[in-house]
């Protein structure tokens, strides 16, 4: 802070658009993964019955 | 009841790939071409993920308090497992909510944290998310832990309100929210690019995690295979 006037401040930017890019990768990731498991098991089901 | 069927169109990838072109062209926008603000310099730039953010993460407790009012005048699990999508992607938006305004904290005000009422109000709806997520775990009936969660997410969503006025009902250390029409017109194009980039990040989320408690719900509801006893006794 210099002056009221806050001083390079990049590595916040960056922490806060990486944090943000990688929930939603690691999220987007664990939902697909879990899409194809349940799919995968309501096959099963199917075949089953 | 009846089990609700799955959909498997590929409508939630389009609105995936829609907000990933959104958010890259949003945050383009947001860290190169858009000026550093006059007292803030480039910190404000996180605006451009935090509001966007703050805005999608209000829409998905609002869908969830719908899927809850609407499960519970038609007793209908499809609006169930719409509130379980709404109600997960409501709390990862809700946790990334609470660490971009720490760390848009750290550098303006000087603390990563404080118990402001706008703040305090966010934390409440996040754990008041995570309890009814956790409750649904625990509760093996689905039409009781449809019931209870509906019931849940209307007394949590008491909150959200108070989260929207709390900067006008308190004057405290967070800002008046930021909109188009409170910031400069330079800043409109990255804040409505990313804006749009998260809610059709957020649909195609939802939709995805509704398909999910629907396979999970089918599992559940379907009759039990016969056991190998059964079906002997059965023929003979």
């Amino acid at each position: 802070m210099s002056g009221g006037v806050v001083v390079g401040g990049w590595e916040y930017v960056w922490m806060a658009y990486g944090l943000t890019s990688l929930a939603f990768l690691i999220y987007g990731v664990t939902l697909i993964t879990r899409i194809r498991e349940e799919r995968l098991r309501a096959s099963m089901d199917g075949n089953r019955e | 009841m009846e089990i609700p069927s799955v959909a498997t169109s590929r409508t939630p990838y389009v609105f995936l790939a829609i907000g990933v072109l959104c958010l890259l062209a949003g945050s383009y926008a947001g860290l190169a071409v858009a000026p550093a603000e006059q007292y803030m310099g480039n910190v404000q730039r996180i605006m451009y993920v935090h509001v966007p953010t703050a805005w999608n993460w209000m829409l998905a407790i609002l869908f969830s308090f719908g899927s809850a009012i609407v499960f519970l005048f038609k007793n209908d699990l499809k609006w169930d497992n719409r509130l379980e999508g709404g109600l997960e992607v409501g709390t990862l938006l809700a946790f990334l909510l609470c660490c971009q305004g720490a760390i848009w904290a750290k550098p303006t005000w000087g603390v990563w944290w404080d118990w402001d009422p706008r703040l305090t109000t966010t934390a409440v709806l996040l754990f008041a998310s995570l309890g009814i997520l956790a409750l649904r775990k625990f509760v093996e009936d689905p039409v009781k832990r449809a019931i209870w969660s509906s019931v849940a997410t209307i007394i949590a969503s008491i909150d959200l309100p108070i989260v929207y006025y709390s900067v006008k009902w308190w004057n405290s250390l967070h800002q008046q929210q930021s909109s188009p029409s409170t910031v400069s017109s330079q800043f409109h194009l990255p804040l409505r690019l990313n804006a749009f980039g998260v809610l059709f990040l957020m649909i195609g989320f939802i939709m995805i995690r509704t398909r999910i408690a629907a396979y999970r719900m089918q599992h559940e509801l379907a009759a039990p295979p016969l056991a190998i006893g059964e079906e002997a006794g059965e023929l003979a």
